[in-house]
């Protein structure tokens, strides 16, 4: 790891886009501001692998388990939401399990 | 490539409905993955009956992998994530998942998957407001319901 030692208002480059600035340091908690192009996104590590964490746990669920925990939870329905997916979606039906696109549903 | 061989029909052996057949249309393509599925770029959304509003967003290269989602607007008539995203032409939806140890079910409305319909392509966002949880909990009914 690179070890640099900065006073408050000195800034750090990484590569030609990133600039990280520091603004303050007060009682163990050090402000910075960080500069980069929306193609890098920048987040505080521990929502980062919170995220990972959570996408990993939700990857495992079983259809079975959402099926019957889904009874017990509250879910407003919303007419008014638009789905704009339909077409791209399959359309599972257990009983003849041969999926169909959502499209040929509604034309059907 | 033979462009031929790429549009074509792709059978998947999914592990939540059993053996599946994917059009090249309704494949999206995820250029960086999920976070912690970095490694995986093909992705097909299913609506299964018996478990809508859910939709499941479930990996064509390993379709033992698959995310249940729900639109953020389920949860949250407001959820707003911000004007950056032109709703005209993105969908969003958020990961659900169940929490074990305290038998919830959450929502991560701070993450979630947008979907480019017209291009097919998608990803995961991390919206920088702190106004929306990674793991929000999705109310339990109550006796009237």
């Amino acid at each position: 790891m690179l070890v640099l030692s900065r006073k408050i208002g000195e800034v750090i480059t990484i590569g030609s886009t990133v600039k990280i600035t520091i603004l303050d340091y007060r009682r163990g908690v050090v402000r910075i501001g960080i500069e980069a192009p929306k193609s890098i996104p920048v987040h505080r590590k521990e929502v980062y692998d919170k995220i990972i964490e959570l996408n990993r746990q939700a990857a495992k669920i079983e259809i079975e388990k959402l099926r019957k925990e889904m009874k017990n939870i509250s879910v407003k329905e919303n007419k008014n939401l638009k789905d704009n997916l339909t077409s791209q979606t399959v359309v599972f039906n257990k009983d003849n399990s041969q999926n169909t696109t959502a499209k040929e549903e509604q034309n059907g | 490539m033979d462009l031929n061989q790429v549009k074509e029909k792709k059978i998947i052996k999914t592990l939540q409905f059993g053996v599946l057949e994917i059009e090249p249309q309704h494949i999206f393509y995820f250029e960086n993955g999920i976070l912690g599925f970095e490694d995986l770029h093909e992705f097909v959304l299913i609506a299964d009956e018996e478990t809508l509003p859910f939709k499941w967003l479930i990996s064509v290269e390993n379709p033992e992998i698959g995310f249940p989602l729900l639109s953020p607007w389920h949860l949250d008539l407001m959820y707003d994530p911000g004007d950056e995203f032109d709703l005209e032409k993105l969908v969003l939806m958020v990961i659900v998942t169940l929490e074990d140890e305290n038998k919830q079910m959450t929502a991560n409305m701070k993450a979630p998957i947008v979907f480019d319909v017209e291009n097919q392509r998608g990803w995961q966002t991390i919206l920088p407001s702190d106004k929306y949880s990674t793991n929000f909990v999705i109310p339990k009914k109550t006796k009237q319901e």
